[in-house]
């Protein structure tokens, strides 16, 4: 399911991280579905797993997810998740115990969109489509989750 | 989680939906993150003033990883942004950049200066690059003059005459 490689993440960033993005996040996504509707946020999700992360799609297209384990260690280390990551023969497991976006909306604004975590769910599934894995968000908890990169049963 | 670091991409497919839905939707975006900028913005600024906004803007300097100068003088402030990381992660991006990616600034900052009497000019200077000119008055005829030196000057919702 992996091949490694050296080259650095398309979008690589380094230096000092604005958390407070994750509050204009969560105004977004509640603007968008009061005005539009979910069905317009869903794509515009669709279209940031499909476009802004073509790189990672690319690559799992092609059989590889470890463009994505290598997307997910470098963000959410810098962001200070709590998480940890399963590797096996048929699936990766993502494990977030305390995810950083979440926590940081609820502790600046008090109330975190019911819709905040579809950002993640539906880019995955839109990273996913129609290549040999899927990606499943399970909501575990407030600002906790589960994502799993399986590889697809073959077609017979 | 989409990071931090990507929430620029983020709002630039944002933009680019609410473009096609014309030019109220848009504005009526700007205005719902602005007010989504006042917990971070509106107790500082009416506190400290144009020194508030210098503390912010320092703040933003630091955590955006921006190349910007400030400079506080008595009766403004100055924002030379020199390198700006939100429209350059734009621009650096697989997905295509909405054109007036940059009208956003102005969009959320113009509402926040109108509520507390203070006179935003925001000259972009040209689109493609991401550089720009910001200048906040408490004096709104020294605010017309600087208007008149600006290179492609951006407007906001609601916006009131300087």
């Amino acid at each position: 399911m992996i091949t490694a490689d050296d080259k650095p993440l398309r979008y690589n960033e380094g230096g000092n991280v604005h958390m407070d993005f994750h509050g204009a996040t969560d105004t977004t996504i509640e603007f968008i579905i009061k005005h539009y509707g979910i069905g317009v946020m869903d794509k515009i999700f669709a279209r940031v797993g499909k476009e802004v992360y073509a790189d990672i799609r690319r690559h799992l297209m092609a059989g590889n997810a470890g463009e994505l384990v290598k997307h997910w260690r470098h963000f959410f280390d810098r962001e200070g998740a709590d998480y940890d990551i399963e590797i096996d023969d048929d699936r990766i497991v993502l494990t977030v115990r305390h995810c950083p976006a979440y926590h940081h909306v609820q502790k600046i604004t008090g109330q975190v969109s019911d819709h905040f975590c579809d950002q993640t769910i539906k880019t995955n599934q839109a990273l996913a489509e129609g290549g040999p894995f899927s990606i499943e968000t399970e909501i575990t908890g407030p600002g906790a989750c589960r994502q799993i990169i399986a590889k697809r049963p073959a077609r017979s | 989680m989409i990071p931090s670091d990507h929430f620029t991409r983020f709002y630039n497919e944002v933009f680019k939906f609410l473009e096609s839905q014309g030019e109220a939707a848009l504005q009526a975006y700007w205005l719902a993150i602005s007010e989504n900028q006042d917990r971070h913005t509106l107790d500082l600024f009416r506190e400290k003033g144009l020194a508030g906004m210098r503390d912010y803007w320092e703040h933003i300097r630091i955590e955006e990883n921006c190349d910007l100068d400030l400079e506080l003088f008595e009766d403004r402030l100055e924002l030379r942004m020199n390198a700006c990381p939100s429209l350059g992660k734009v621009m650096d991006n697989d997905a295509t950049a909405m054109d007036r990616y940059c009208d956003h600034c102005a969009g959320w900052i113009g509402p926040i200066m109108d509520k507390l009497g203070y006179h935003l000019v925001y000259d972009v200077i040209d689109r493609k690059k991401p550089q720009c000119f910001m200048q906040i008055f408490k004096d709104p005829e020294q605010a017309l003059a600087a208007e008149k030196k600006a290179k492609l000057l951006m407007g906001w919702p609601g916006r009131a005459k300087n």
